[in-house]
């Protein structure tokens, strides 16, 4: 009883005194999880499971940290010659631990939770960040240069980013033409407003179809499709979508009209300091297709 | 008294369906829908003629479908917990369906094709596995094969599950999980046509249905050929339940429950409990998709989630009130 008291006033003023030693290194950072992960000096080898954070560590030049990536992180081409440790969800914990990580970034997800303590349990610092919209790129950025010791590169990136972002924006006007973001065609899925891909198709001067649906994606019927009467569809296939030729997407005068809009490339698929100039292909393509 | 249950089934049918193109995810007048049935023009009649309608009849027909598959699997198997995706083919439909959308198979109608090959594949196979001497299908092998294939194709997907990307097959997933979505007017004739011939081979052996039930030895006395009419209804239930799949994905309970709620009101005769479990099985399901399309707007729920949530409880009753 004495004992395990003993030891709870050490833990306790261990636990005092770590935030004194942290606030001096100021490498203390909140992730999306609410879990404060202090490093000792800025990771130098850095394990990176999310395509937009490796993306991230590149632009604010933490490259060279990268000692691993998820199987979809493709950009830049230098991310390529990385080491492959699978899709980045429940990741393998064996090879994350065999390239030595510094630190180890994690998609903020139920999933990814217990790996983050897993790793933690094993000496191995990690965080959980939730890249979803555009809002994620600078604040993920911030706190990627904290713990990379790229403080300087990261406030840059984020300054430049906003000013980039402000500039490609169309303002908001009642008479943009409607989208329909068609995420799956068997059944109809679109995705809503809750999404980065939401966010880049309003700034590129148009309205999303479903932006009443707060979801970042849902089921809807054919037939809302065809009485909301989308001015486009938006689609992020290569080449003509099967569903054009199928009879019952003929009830929906885009389909009919091949008013089609293609965006393919990470730079829609995933928030990015590439946003800005996704913003603007995305307004002169809809421009071809609504001419 | 017969006759007037036969006159409530017929007020049920006319109901759903009215009911199913009256209301739907869009909400249309009633006078845009009457204009739109006799032949308008304009955006609402284009709906209502192109969606919802073939929507209703697809609806209909395969929800009578898979009642009419469940209720002779039922007689075959003689356990009441048979249903049509009892022996495996729901199983090689996924396994079809998962396929397609992994190795990315182009074409508009892929996917639904190849749920309907996986669905064949898996009926050929434990139609071969529970043949005895070449002309016997015991029921218990046919269940026991039926599991086996199950887990077999549920063990493939599962690979392919792990193997490929991820979010595209979740995709997978929610298609099988059942909706008439895709229903258009080239569905309906391809679905009717085709279902005409299993549908009719059933009703003609609804006499060899009701000896089955007898005993493979009374039934011989009684002029039927028992492995031969197993082998039948079992071919034709499958291909049945195989163009259910392709249309519409799995959707679980009609086939389960329609059977049993029409023989608790008809009796056990399949000259009678096969057409009356084809009509309330179509109303149910269509019933079943109008709620889909219309409780949680601009959502569409599956049909399948909606067939369980009625169903289940509707079908307790029933049971316990025939109990008592």
């Amino acid at each position: 009883m004495k004992a395990s008291r003993a030891a709870a006033l050490i833990l306790g003023l261990l636990a005092a005194c770590a935030p004194a030693r942290a606030g001096r290194d100021a490498l203390a950072v909140r992730d999306d999880a609410g879990v404060t992960v202090r490093l000792a000096r800025p990771a130098g080898r850095v394990v990176s499971l999310i395509p937009a954070t490796t993306e991230l560590l590149f632009a604010i030049g933490a490259g060279r940290t990268i000692v691993g990536r998820t199987h979809w992180c493709d950009y830049p081409a230098e991310a390529r010659s990385i080491p492959d440790l699978g899709d980045g969800l429940r990741p393998n914990l064996e090879a994350v631990a065999a390239v030595r990580p510094e630190l180890v970034v994690l998609y903020r997800s139920a999933q990814n939770a217990e790996a983050a303590a897993r790793l933690r349990a094993l000496g191995i610092p990690a965080v959980q960040f939730a890249v979803d919209r555009l809002a994620d790129v600078p604040r993920v950025a911030r706190a990627l240069g904290a713990l990379t010791g790229r403080r300087r590169g990261a406030d840059s990136l984020a300054a430049a980013f906003d000013t980039a972002l402000a500039a490609a924006t169309t303002p908001a006007s009642p008479a943009a033409p409607a989208l329909l973001l068609l995420a799956w065609d068997q059944p109809p899925m679109t995705i809503g407003a809750g999404s980065f891909l939401s966010e880049v198709v309003e700034r590129a001067g148009a309205r999303n179809l479903f932006g009443d649906l707060p979801a970042p994606s849902g089921t809807v019927s054919l037939e809302t499709i065809a009485t909301r009467d989308p001015d486009a569809i938006l689609v992020a296939t290569e080449g003509e979508p099967a569903f054009v030729r199928r009879p019952e997407w003929q009830a929906i005068r885009a389909v009919r009209e091949r008013r089609l809009v293609r965006v393919t490339g990470s730079s829609f698929s995933r928030p990015s300091p590439r946003a800005p100039e996704a913003i603007r292909e995305l307004r002169a393509r809809l421009a071809e297709v609504l001419r | 008294m017969r006759g007037h249950r036969w006159v409530g089934l017929g007020a049920v049918a006319v109901v759903a369906c009215a009911a199913g193109v009256a209301i739907g995810a869009a909400p249309l007048a009633l006078p845009d829908i009457g204009r739109g049935l006799l032949g308008a023009g304009g955006p609402a009649a284009t709906v209502v003629r192109e969606l919802r309608l073939p929507r209703v009849v697809l609806g209909f027909l395969i929800g009578g479908s898979l009642s009419v598959s469940g209720a002779a699997l039922q007689a075959l198997i003689r356990n009441p917990l048979a249903e049509p995706y009892l022996l495996g083919l729901s199983g090689g439909a996924a396994l079809g369906a998962v396929a397609a959308i992994a190795l990315g198979l182009p074409g508009a109608w892929s996917v639904p094709l190849a749920a309907f090959a996986g669905t064949l594949l898996v009926l050929a196979l434990v139609y071969r596995l529970s043949l005895i001497e070449g002309r016997r299908l015991e029921p218990h092998v046919l269940v026991l094969a039926g599991v086996v294939m199950s887990a077999l194709t549920g063990a493939l997907v599962t690979a392919v599950l792990v193997l490929a990307d991820a979010a595209r097959l979740k995709n997978a997933y929610t298609w099988l999980l059942g909706g008439l979505e895709s229903a258009s007017w080239p569905a309906v004739l391809l679905f009717a046509g085709y279902a005409a011939l299993p549908l009719g081979l059933l009703v003609l052996r609804s006499r060899t249905l009701d000896l089955l039930a007898l005993g493979d030895e009374p039934a011989r006395h009684l002029g039927a050929d028992p492995d031969r009419a197993r082998r039948e209804v079992y071919l034709a239930t499958g291909l049945l339940t195989a163009a259910a799949v392709a249309a519409c994905g799995m959707i679980g309970f009609v086939g389960l429950i329609v059977p049993h709620a029409v023989r608790r009101l008809w009796g056990p005769l399949h000259r009678a409990l096969l057409p009356a479990a084809f009509v309330l099985g179509g109303s149910f399901l269509v019933l079943a998709d109008v709620l889909a399309r219309s409780v949680a707007r601009p959502l569409e729920l599956p049909v399948g989630v909606v067939t369980a949530l009625i169903g289940v409880p509707l079908f307790a009753v029933l049971l316990r009130r025939s109990l008592t």
